[in-house]
């Protein structure tokens, strides 16, 4: 229990710290190295809750493709920080006001600020056990029957997302050469090819 | 005394630890020996096909020279450019390295014999060989130079793409079983060759090794290093043991798809046939007579099949691997639901 | 649990435009560039054939395990929704023609946008709410910027995706803290955790807030409006023309089963921030839009007024109110898709032109277009007879039958403000010299919408029952 303990303390503190160092760094890239660094450690802290799957499925979705293509946006962008951070004097109080607000709420909603009754920490502790099925298991039994159809409206936001980026980025150009795998396999050797006899000294006519 | 240390090992957080670290050792010594001597067997492989005779002089055979390689890397400077992002650059060969041998955390040798017996392991996998691409893309861009850089950036995309049909794969490979749990996969595979997974899951198979070929970026797929265009790919810049932990990397990578390949589609630990002499040899024995016989033949692509262009790669894995795997999965979900063969559980 | 068959027959509409939306893309993707005008025109007749399938035959009841619901009220909605739709894609095309970007995904984003409406105003449960949310706004940010070598398109997409995005991020977070208090998701069950209570925890009120912010960002309502000008006035016309339409319905009548159903409890808390944000719309969108030289701009502050009374008539919190508010919307829906017809046959030597200047004198060079202009802008200050002065009617009826009369004496005051701005459009037309006169384009379906807007707008007043009708029946479903 305490080994756990600690292992949520380490983790946790790094999540908080890379995701800090996500906003903080100076290079893009390593903004994008700690977010990976955040990703894998909330990875582990579901682990901790037995959330198995959502676990693996954060490493393979984030940190393996999304964090892979924000990557090569930003290192085949020029990002001129500096430039960037022009504004960050002048919006910080802004943001510092909304990020404050959001704290609150949330410190409030765990009831570490005013103590009424029916905080978020009191109805966990209500909550059901975590089951001892698989999640994975637990997961696709409501997935295709319960929740059905949120399973399907998300399969179409998909759908959307897909045609959307296909829309706005596809352009045919003209006068570009395309292979044509099926021509390539049906052409035949004799048309292709012509065998000819040629006559020494005599050179191919 | 002897309970005493029973009670130790099984009790005490000191003595777990110990086992745990017992246990890894006992994967990674063996592996990285394997390691060594798979760029030993590929040289020669490749050499018998084109009539060369290989590695010779050192020791017999030139069964010596892996070490003699190793020790002339671990010899040599290590140069880092001065233009280059120094911790990254550091880093990158590490990164690869590591994560080819994580993975080996949830693979099962024999019947029980696996570190972590975890309820997802085919996640597990799939998710450490999708952090194989970090080590290259930070390397290509730590370097600092334009082969690098490209190299890294062909690398990752082709990885990324092939990993797609690969996930497919696996869907296919769990809808039959029921489970994620690697051990369980093997376990449904039980008795004789036939029972298999590469038999129903033929073209699943033959997408999954040609993935793996991609994804390990070896010949005919690759292109990251081709010499002609690129130099030497993501580690042009790397020498001496940086450059060595990427060679050792990616060998260790082959051999862990090769392992996902016998686990998934040829029956693990399982003997061929399900009689008596073949059941006296011990499951890991069988279990890595088939991963050998899974890198022969990355050898044997290497030294026939000349390279992709790069659109071609492109299009294979996108037009083709991804529909038809897409299309796999539907046909044997059907199969299972309509077949009544749906795994209990 | 099981989804059984009354589920599909409830989502028959949802599931017949979902596969008919999916067929025409495939046979989109086939065809290539070739198909545009038939996957256009299939759509077209999809969306209304899905409007009928609503009510033949009509049923109500929730289905897929509470997470979808289907009244009275979600499906007058949906069939405006439906409907508005249809009619802004069949305005498109001769606009996309021309600037050369008609290509046939856009149907198919516009059919998919009217489902993620019709997901949203069917929405049960705080996840199908989202989820509906993002399948429509998805939809309409690739829309907004469907004319992707136009600077200014591109700029109103990504605007509307940046702000959007941020919308849904508050949404989210609300919805996150009633989950939090409630300890469910589906609409019934936090009803009954504010009846047993919950209602007085300051969590579940922040997180209504929230909740209601996200969807004011959507409806554009002060102080949540910013993006609409630039997205109004940057997005292709006929996508401007389908904004100010469909999507606010959806949202709207979202905020009305949200607020009217699992929150009535906390109807004190809400009735506050929406009178605020409703006058303020109502100011706003009255007074903005007094400077404004781009008709599409001045149309978005127009909206944003409109807005205004709606929230008002959802304010007050009666049957009376809702049935305002779905009168107004009809109305309004009707008065928006007109305007911006007459906006579409607006060209000067070929070019589409969107200027109010360039208006002047229209009522000597196309006089039936004029006409059906100054209709439009009559309804839209309120003048009686017209359609639209019914609209405001009832809904400060209904606000002053709730004890709201000072907003509601402020919205008569912005509406006589309003009134300014259309009624200049009028002298623009009519009694402006005319510069280089607009070409005369001949009559298309631009023409025919205005024209037909036009005669709604006019003649609402000797049959205004049928609508009156369908309203109450909508509003009757929430007030059992």
């Amino acid at each position: 229990m305490e080994l756990q303990a600690l292992a949520f303390y380490v983790f946790a503190a790094i999540t908080v710290v890379s995701a800090a160092m996500v906003v903080g760094s100076r290079n893009p890239v390593y903004s994008v190295l700690y977010l990976i660094l955040a990703f894998f450690n909330a990875a582990a802290l579901f682990l901790l809750l037995g959330a198995e799957f959502i676990a693996m499925i954060l490493v393979i979705v984030y940190v393996g493709a999304v964090a892979v293509l924000f990557l090569f946006v930003v290192m085949m962008l020029d990002i001129n920080l500096t430039e960037l951070k022009q504004g960050f004097l002048r919006y910080l109080p802004v943001g510092a006001t909304i990020g404050v607000v959001l704290l609150l709420e949330i410190l409030f909603a765990l009831g570490v600020l005013g103590a009424s009754k029916g905080t978020v920490a009191e109805l966990a502790a209500k909550g059901v056990p975590v089951s001892s099925v698989e999640n994975t298991r637990a997961l696709g039994r409501v997935l295709y029957t319960q929740y059905f159809y949120l399973f399907q409206a998300a399969g179409l936001v998909l759908l959307v997302a897909m045609i959307g980026a296909i829309v706005l980025t596809l352009r045919q150009r003209p006068g570009v050469r395309r292979q044509n795998v099926g021509d390539q396999l049906y052409r035949r050797r004799d048309k292709a090819v012509t065998v000819v006899k040629v006559p020494t000294r005599g050179g191919v006519r | 005394m002897l309970a005493d240390l029973l009670h130790f090992f099984t009790t005490h957080w000191l003595g777990q630890v110990l086992v745990i670290l017992a246990q890894c050792l006992a994967v990674t010594v063996p592996l990285l020996v394997s390691v060594a001597y798979m760029t030993y067997v590929d040289r020669k492989v490749w050499a018998s096909i084109q009539l060369r005779r290989g590695p010779n002089v050192v020791g017999p055979f030139g069964l010596l020279q892996p070490f003699a390689d190793g020790l002339k890397l671990v010899l040599k400077e290590t140069i880092v450019p001065s233009s280059a992002n120094k911790v990254l650059f550091v880093l990158a060969p590490m990164i690869t390295f590591i994560t080819a041998l994580v993975a080996w955390a949830v693979v099962p040798f024999d019947d029980g014999w696996v570190i972590a017996d975890i309820n997802v392991g085919i996640l597990y996998l799939f998710a450490i060989s999708s952090l194989g691409v970090y080590g290259i893309i930070i390397a290509g861009w730590a370097s600092n130079s334009k082969y690098a850089f490209l190299g890294a950036l062909r690398s990752a995309a082709q990885m990324v793409s092939y990993e797609v049909s690969i996930g497919f794969v696996l869907v296919c490979v769990l809808l039959c079983t029921g489970s994620l749990n690697l051990s369980k996969v093997v376990a449904s595979q039980a008795g004789g060759f036939w029972h298999w997974y590469w038999l129903p899951l033929l073209p699943m198979f033959v997408i999954f090794f040609v993935s793996a070929l991609a994804e390990t970026n070896r010949t005919p797929f690759d292109l990251p290093m081709s010499e002609a265009e690129l130099v030497a790919g993501f580690h042009t810049e790397y020498s001496s043991m940086t450059f060595g932990l990427f060679f050792l990397g990616e060998y260790a990578n082959m051999i862990l798809l090769s392992a996902m390949g016998a686990v998934l589609f040829l029956g693990g630990w399982h003997a061929p046939f399900d009689v008596a002499p073949f059941t006296w040899v011990p499951g890991v024995v069988w279990f890595a007579l088939k991963i050998a016989f899974l890198l022969f033949i990355f050898s044997w692509t290497k030294g026939t099949l000349p390279r992709y262009r790069y659109d071609q790669l492109m299009r294979l894995g996108w037009k083709v691997f991804l529909p038809v795997s897409l299309f796999w999965v539907v046909v044997t979900a059907a199969m299972l639901q309509f077949g009544g063969w749906v795994p209990k559980g | 649990m099981a989804t059984g068959i009354d589920s599909w027959t409830l989502a028959r509409p949802e599931i017949f435009l979902a596969a008919a939306t999916c067929l025409l893309l495939i046979w989109g993707v086939v065809r290539g560039e070739r198909s545009v005008n038939l996957v256009s025109g299939a759509t077209a007749l999809a969306l209304v054939a899905t409007a009928a399938l609503l009510f033949l035959p009509f049923r109500e009841g929730t289905a897929f395990a509470s997470l979808f619901v289907v009244d009275r009220l979600t499906a007058t909605m949906k069939a405006l929704v439906l409907v508005s739709s249809a009619v802004a894609l069949l305005m498109s095309r001769a606009y996309f023609e021309k600037v050369g970007a008609w290509r046939f995904e856009y149907p198919i984003l516009l059919a998919l946008a009217a489902l993620g409406m019709m997901l949203m105003i069917s929405a049960n449960d705080l996840m199908s709410v989202y989820v509906g949310l993002e399948l429509q706004s998805l939809a309409l940010y690739v829309v907004a910027s469907f004319q992707r070598d136009d600077a200014r398109s591109t700029e109103a997409g990504v605007k509307y995706f940046v702000l959007g995005s941020v919308a849904s991020g508050l949404l989210l977070f609300g919805a996150s803290l009633i989950y939090g208090y409630c300890g469910s998701t589906q609409f019934a069950r936090i009803s009954q955790a504010l009846l047993e209570g919950r209602a007085a925890e300051l969590g579940v009120v922040v997180g209504l807030v929230f909740f209601v912010t996200g969807l004011a960002f959507k409806v554009s309502a002060v102080p949540f409006h910013m993006w609409t000008p630039d997205v109004y006035e940057g997005a292709p016309t006929p996508v401007t023309a389908l904004f100010a339409a469909a999507p606010k319905v959806a949202a709207i009548s979202l905020l009305v089963s949200v607020l009217m159903g699992p929150f009535k409890p906390l109807f004190a808390q809400w009735q506050q921030i929406l009178v605020a944000a409703a006058v303020l719309s109502m100011l706003l969108g009255a007074v903005a839009a007094i400077r404004q030289t781009n008709i599409k701009r001045l149309m978005a502050y127009s909206s944003i007024g409109n807005v205004g009374y709606i929230l008002l008539g959802l304010a007050s919190g009666t049957e009376k109110g809702v049935q305002g508010v779905v009168f107004f919307l009809a109305i309004y829906v009707v008065m928006s898709l007109g305007v911006f017809a007459v906006i579409l046959t607006m060209q000067r030597q070929g070019k589409m032109v969107e200027e109010i200047a360039d208006l002047a004198g229209l009522a000597r060079t196309r006089p039936m277009i004029a006409f059906a202009m100054l209709l439009f802008m009559f309804s839209l200050a309120g003048i009686p007879p017209l359609a639209g002065f019914w609209g405001k009617l009832y809904i400060f009826m209904a606000a002053i039958e709730a004890k709201l009369v000072i907003p509601a004496v402020l919205g008569v005051l912005c509406s006589v403000v309003a009134s300014y701005y259309y009624l200049r459009i009028v002298k623009v037309m009519y009694i402006d010299e005319p510069g280089v006169a607009l070409d005369r384009t001949p009559i298309g379906v631009n023409a025919i919408v205005a024209g037909v807007g036009a005669a709604v707008v006019a003649l609402f007043s000797l049959l205004p029952q049928p609508l009156g009708t369908a309203a109450a029946a909508a509003a009757k479903g929430l007030f059992p």
